[in-house]
């Protein structure tokens, strides 16, 4: 729809043709603006609404009624207790877990699992990351519309499915392993489809029939996880046990934090707050872990944007996703925050922000403002390697800045991975796991018995 | 009124000054059917007073031609050539944040709305969804046949030239530095990690019973031609290795 601008040319606003401007006077709009930047990025805006129920109350009345089997947080996944946006408790497994990688993620940031795992062995928790993994397919259902809700649904079953199955091949007894989300579109399609899966009888019929043809039924029924947990879940809730193992001391480091809208805005009910960070207003994952290494977090006014990622947009239109990154939090943080590093704790963020900078020089402007995610950060401040493990090569945004004020030494460790390339060419590489664990059925597939 | 002269309204809707609508009833009614149909349609609308919050803070509607209000309001006055005309390019300018649903005092969801409405319009077959979606054939190749959606392969600075030299700050070979990452899933450049063969035999039927094969289809018939051929083979040579697993255990 077309308006009519001051200059007597049609703009375009996206109101609809029936919008009128409210011609209000600077001052009146100010006072508008103030007004709603108060109440805009509060949690109160998230929490006021009605209609707003558990599901996991349908979940557990599902089970007692024989209609579905809950993959449950057991002992073994030694539970941490979390408090989501209503007050409502979340059960966090931080031991035992199943990997569901990001296509993203380990297509194009590395780095991001590398952490993660690197962090899990330092803490000596137990996971498997295997090969009988699907993405969620839901990057490609929002860019395209290609796929639907039944098809989302058996994918979400099937992965997780795996993951209650997957210790069989250590002899391991079913649901010892739980899965943990690392993508924020996965959990949170994840947790929308597991929503409509327990409010529609219909669908769990359709997609019963497709899970059954795969083998994929627990005694004939679906299986539902008791939780949906993203990886910044298990990040925040070890967040005090991650800084025991801190070496670099980032105090002066000024971070800003990019929150996923995948992660908090999709069943926002589900999502950790704390009332320990950020006076609880906003969601507490990512700024927790950064304030436990003791960066000072630096809010900015556009906190609550998108990174512009837009599935489809960072595909086939991209003049949007780089004027949205660059415009709406890139610029705002080097000028209004003096960040020294973004942190996100999302795939399709991290990459948008890390790799809308260089383009800026184009309008004359240079952006040099480090991006990763949390989980690499915190790793560099507890001794990993930036290239070896955190594999920062992979980023295109100016990291080599923030390892020198973090004091790390840049150029004798890019030498030493340098040096670590040429013994990968003879096949000395190193794993953070025993390869062979990585194949649970199928071709390749070799037996270890793990004792309990 | 489908000459190179007409308005994109003409084109769609019609012209205001023939009786003759352009796109007959029927079809309208049939495509708003299918939206309606969508068992997410009545939890993603449940009103809406025109108050604009999601526009306000929708980054599309800096952009683009396009409002969530506008999306919602059409649907909820059952505005059957409206929806129609917004299902033509609209509809695809939407980034998929869900700011507006996170927002929305009713509780409504405009992204998700926009998502039953890209649904529609593939079923349907409309020109806009085909256009939209051809740079998106080697996601989808790539997805339906290996079950990830993307690959390091498919990262490079020829794919990418605005995001500058610094794809890979290292100089070195692609399948070198996959190898030098320490996840063993890892260390492959045709897809993000490695799936099993069984694993994307098992999408793929998951592909097939759901629908999206058909939808493929009607979108990109050399596309979803190729997809078939891949996955036929890779289907055969499961089989063939459960055979020889077979045989092993008669032994």
């Amino acid at each position: 729809m077309t308006t009519i601008d001051k200059n007597g040319g049609p703009s375009l606003t996206g109101h609809g043709d029936e919008w009128r401007d409210a011609k209000l006077s600077a001052h009146d709009a100010r006072t508008a603006t103030n007004w709603v930047e108060q109440k805009i990025d509060r949690r109160s805006m998230l929490t006021g609404k009605n209609r707003v129920s558990d599901d996991r109350d349908l979940m557990w009345q599902l089970e007692k009624e024989g209609e579905i089997v809950v993959h449950r947080v057991n002992d073994g996944n030694k539970v941490s207790m979390a408090k989501t946006l209503y007050g409502w408790d979340k059960k966090i497994p931080t031991d035992r877990l199943w990997h569901h990688k990001s296509c993203g993620q380990c297509g194009n940031i590395p780095g991001y699992p590398t952490s993660l795992l690197w962090m899990m062995n330092k803490l000596d928790v137990e996971y498997l990351d295997e090969t009988d993994q699907t993405s969620c397919t839901a990057w490609n259902y929002h860019g395209s519309g290609i796929g639907n809700i039944e098809s989302l649904a058996a994918v979400f079953l099937r992965n997780f499915h795996q993951a209650y199955v997957s210790g069989r091949a250590q002899g391991l007894p079913d649901g010892y392993f739980f899965p943990l989300v690392h993508c924020g579109t996965s959990f949170g399609n994840y947790k929308e489809v597991r929503g409509y899966l327990l409010h529609s009888a219909e669908l769990r019929e359709r997609v019963k029939k497709i899970l059954g043809k795969l083998g994929r039924l627990v005694d004939g029924k679906l299986l539902i996880p008791e939780e949906i947990v993203h990886y910044s879940e298990w990040v925040h809730v070890m967040r005090g046990e991650i800084a025991n193992h801190q070496v670099y001391d980032c105090s002066h480091i000024r971070s800003t934090i990019h929150p996923a809208c995948h992660v908090y805005k999709m069943v926002p009910q589900d999502v950790i707050y704390d009332d320990d960070v950020l006076d609880g207003n906003r969601v507490a994952v990512s700024t927790g872990i950064m304030e436990s290494m003791g960066t000072q977090v630096i809010d900015y006014s556009t906190w609550y944007d998108c990174c512009g990622f837009g599935f489809r947009h960072i595909i086939s239109e991209r003049e949007f996703t780089r004027s949205f990154a660059i415009d709406r939090k890139l610029r705002v943080a080097v000028d209004e925050a003096k960040s020294d590093v973004m942190i996100g704790h999302d795939t399709g963020c991290v990459t948008t922000l890390d790799k809308s900078q260089w383009i800026a020089q184009a309008m004359g402007e240079k952006i040099e403002l480090p991006v990763m995610a949390d989980i690499q950060f915190a790793a560099l401040a507890c001794g990993a390697h930036p290239y070896k493990i955190v594999q920062l090569h992979w980023h295109a945004s100016a990291v080599e800045k923030l390892l020198e004020k973090m004091g790390i030494d840049q150029a004798a460790s890019m030498a030493e991975f340098e040096a670590y390339l040429e013994q990968v060419k003879i096949g000395k590489q190193e794993n953070l796991y025993d390869p062979r664990k990585m194949i649970t059925s199928g071709p390749g597939f070799e037996k270890i018995e793990q004792k309990l | 009124m489908t000459n190179s002269s007409s308005t994109r309204v003409q084109e769609f809707i019609g012209d205001p000054l023939s009786e003759e609508p352009i796109v007959d009833r029927g079809k309208l009614e049939a495509v708003f059917n299918d939206i309606q149909a969508d068992m997410r349609y009545d939890h993603e609308l449940n009103g809406c007073l025109n108050c604009g919050i999601c526009t306000a803070t929708c980054p599309a509607a800096h952009y683009y031609d396009f409002s969530p209000r506008e999306i919602v309001q059409l649907l909820w006055t059952e505005n059957l050539e409206g929806i129609h005309d917004a299902m033509q390019e609209k509809i695809w300018s939407c980034a998929q944040c869900y700011t507006c649903a996170a927002r929305c005092p009713f509780g409504n969801s405009p992204g998700g709305l926009v998502m039953i409405m890209r649904e529609t319009a593939i079923k349907h077959g409309m020109e806009s969804a085909k256009s939209v979606l051809r740079p998106f054939s080697r996601v989808m190749l790539k997805l339906i046949s290996t079950g990830n959606q993307l690959a390091p392969d498919m990262i490079t600075a020829d794919h990418f030239p605005d995001w500058g030299p610094n794809i890979s700050k290292v100089d070195a070979p692609l399948d070198l530095l996959r190898k030098a990452i320490p996840m063993p899933t890892l260390n492959t450049t045709k897809t993000a990690w490695e799936v099993n063969l069984k694993t994307s035999v098992e999408l793929f039927t998951i592909w097939e019973e759901t629908g999206v094969l058909d939808q493929l289809e009607t979108i990109d018939e050399n596309l979803f031609d190729v997809i078939e051929d891949f996955m036929e083979e890779k289907r055969e040579d499961l089989e063939d290795w459960e055979e020889e697993q077979d045989d092993d255990d008669d032994e």
